[in-house]
């Protein structure tokens, strides 16, 4: 009963927009808005319900004492305080400026600055693992060159204004045959996934089965 | 002197390169030209196109990891907009910062023009559901965003009367970084057939250019290189544009003062890439002998 009923209510909920999508009419397209509506509501559910799972996660972690729990002790604060001051901001109006205050002076910094950092990491792996060891790592080596060179405006200036063409040309032609191969076949894994969790044959959603 | 030591140089020495590298036209801007590209003028000539008549929906998909690159993208084309005198609807799908992001982005831009709230623009604020949300917004907008960033109702507001839902709505643009941006493309536009464009970060623009291609999205900004190309399409036709961009506080932040610094650092990773591919080849035939 515990699987059985969560089973045939994933088939019903599943198989009904498809039904709706193939039968426009008034009466089921409605009920198929009403779940959309629905999965925004359930949506906004799974917010506390990560945040929840983060601080369960984090105070084993601290209470344990297991490797770089002082981490989970910041991950925490931040959890807390962001989260008050953002709950209360529903309701003060003047709550709403000190989350963005919060926001634009310790979280936009601290991220801006993990992402920057990239640029370093990027210039030292490049030199030490960017090598045309054979031809197909010769034509990638090539290419990210002119890309690279096409993405700046001294690329043009170096090659009389051919390097942004050839760089767009990459870009639009083989770039984006690939492209299409990843996500056609990104798109039939999800379909197939989709229709293995509606007919019940993947069920690693239900949990592990233990009472 | 040892080539194969040269392979294993101090990774020190290079982020010392790239860091002077960066500050350098930071603190003196070099000023490189730009030269606008097709799927970047796509989008200003379809705004240039549209009025007072237009509403344009802008989606604030991104957080502050991506604001180097999308910030500028944002206010470029926000001040776009708001000089056609072009409805604009803002909004924020995503959930790291999307909201914050769109609030800031817009509070300084419209501090520019004179403008009136609910009238010529509304901040609907951030929404949690993704696709979902999307395929609501074909019905009706105010329904999904009964009430806008600051908690007052929408359904009485003027905008939201010429913006009811996506049959009014002229282009969608979304600011995008992770997925979002492809829901935009792959969801909305063959669904509900609303014109899309990404502005994104250059990291994620390949995978737009399958989009951008089929024709499911009518124009893209990559990177901080789609950003400078606005903006100099912008500042050659909007001499009041010219003139925010020239103030000092401005001009730092701009698009183009940051591709002065992505020109150096680029020719800086180039530069160790052939570098390290010479010693490597030079250190192959030493082996070889």
């Amino acid at each position: 009963m515990k699987r059985t009923v969560p089973l045939v209510l994933t088939f019903i909920i599943g198989m009904y927009p498809i039904f709706a999508f193939f039968v426009p009419h008034r009466v089921v397209s409605n009920l198929n808005d009403r779940l959309d509506t629905w999965l925004i509501i359930v949506a906004a559910f799974a917010l506390p319900l990560g945040a929840v799972n983060v601080f369960m996660i984090n105070f084993s972690k601290i209470s344990q004492r297991r490797k770089g729990w002082p981490y989970s002790i910041v991950i925490l604060a931040g959890l807390v305080v962001m989260g008050s001051i953002g709950i209360a901001g529903a309701y003060r109006q003047d709550s709403i400026g000190q989350f963005q205050y919060l926001f634009q002076n310790i979280v936009s910094p601290l991220q801006s600055t993990m992402f920057s950092l990239l640029s370093f990491y990027v210039a030292s792996a490049a030199y030490r693992a960017f090598r045309a060891r054979n031809l197909d790592a010769g034509i990638l080596l090539v290419s990210a060159i002119v890309v690279m060179m096409g993405r700046i405006p001294f690329g043009d200036m170096l090659s009389r204004g051919s390097m942004t063409p050839l760089s767009e040309w990459l870009m639009t032609i083989p770039n984006t045959a690939a492209q299409r191969g990843i996500i056609i076949g990104a798109a039939l894994g999800a379909a197939s996934m989709s229709i293995r969790i509606i007919l019940g044959i993947e069920r690693t959603y239900l949990g592990s089965g233990k009472d | 002197m040892n080539l194969k030591k040269m392979l294993f140089i101090d990774r020190r020495i290079i982020y010392l390169l790239v860091a002077a590298g960066a500050l350098y036209p930071i603190i003196r801007p070099i000023g490189l030209p730009v030269k606008p590209t097709k799927p970047v003028a796509a989008l200003y000539d379809a705004v240039e196109k549209m009025g007072p008549e237009d509403a344009v929906m802008v989606s604030f998909d991104y957080g502050p990891s991506s604001e180097p690159e999308l910030n500028p993208m944002a206010e470029a084309i926000l001040r776009h907009l708001f000089l056609r005198k072009i409805k604009v609807v803002v909004l924020a799908l995503f959930p790291l910062g999307g909201n914050e992001e769109a609030k800031s982005e817009l509070n300084k831009v419209v501090r520019e023009y004179d403008l009136r709230y609910g009238v010529d623009y509304v901040n609907l604020g951030y929404k949690e559901g993704g696709q979902a949300v999307m395929k609501r917004m074909a019905i009706s907008i105010a329904d999904v965003f009964p009430v806008d960033v600051d908690g007052r109702p929408t359904a009485n507001m003027p905008i939201m009367a010429q913006a009811k839902n996506y049959s009014d709505v002229s282009l969608l643009i979304s600011l995008a970084t992770g997925i979002i941006g492809e829901w935009w493309a792959n969801l909305v536009n063959p669904q509900f057939g609303v014109p899309v464009s990404v502005g994104c970060t250059a990291v994620s623009a390949p995978k737009y250019y399958a989009y951008l291609r089929a024709g499911q999205m009518m124009s893209l900004l990559g990177g901080l290189k789609g950003a400078s190309e606005y903006e100099k399409l912008l500042k050659d036709d909007y001499a009041s544009v010219r003139q925010i961009y020239e103030k000092p506080e401005e001009k730092k932040a701009s698009a183009t003062t940051g591709m002065d610094v992505q020109s150096i650092v680029h020719v800086i990773i180039i530069a160790f890439i052939v570098f390290g591919n010479v010693i490597f080849f030079a250190t192959r035939k030493e082996g070889s002998k």
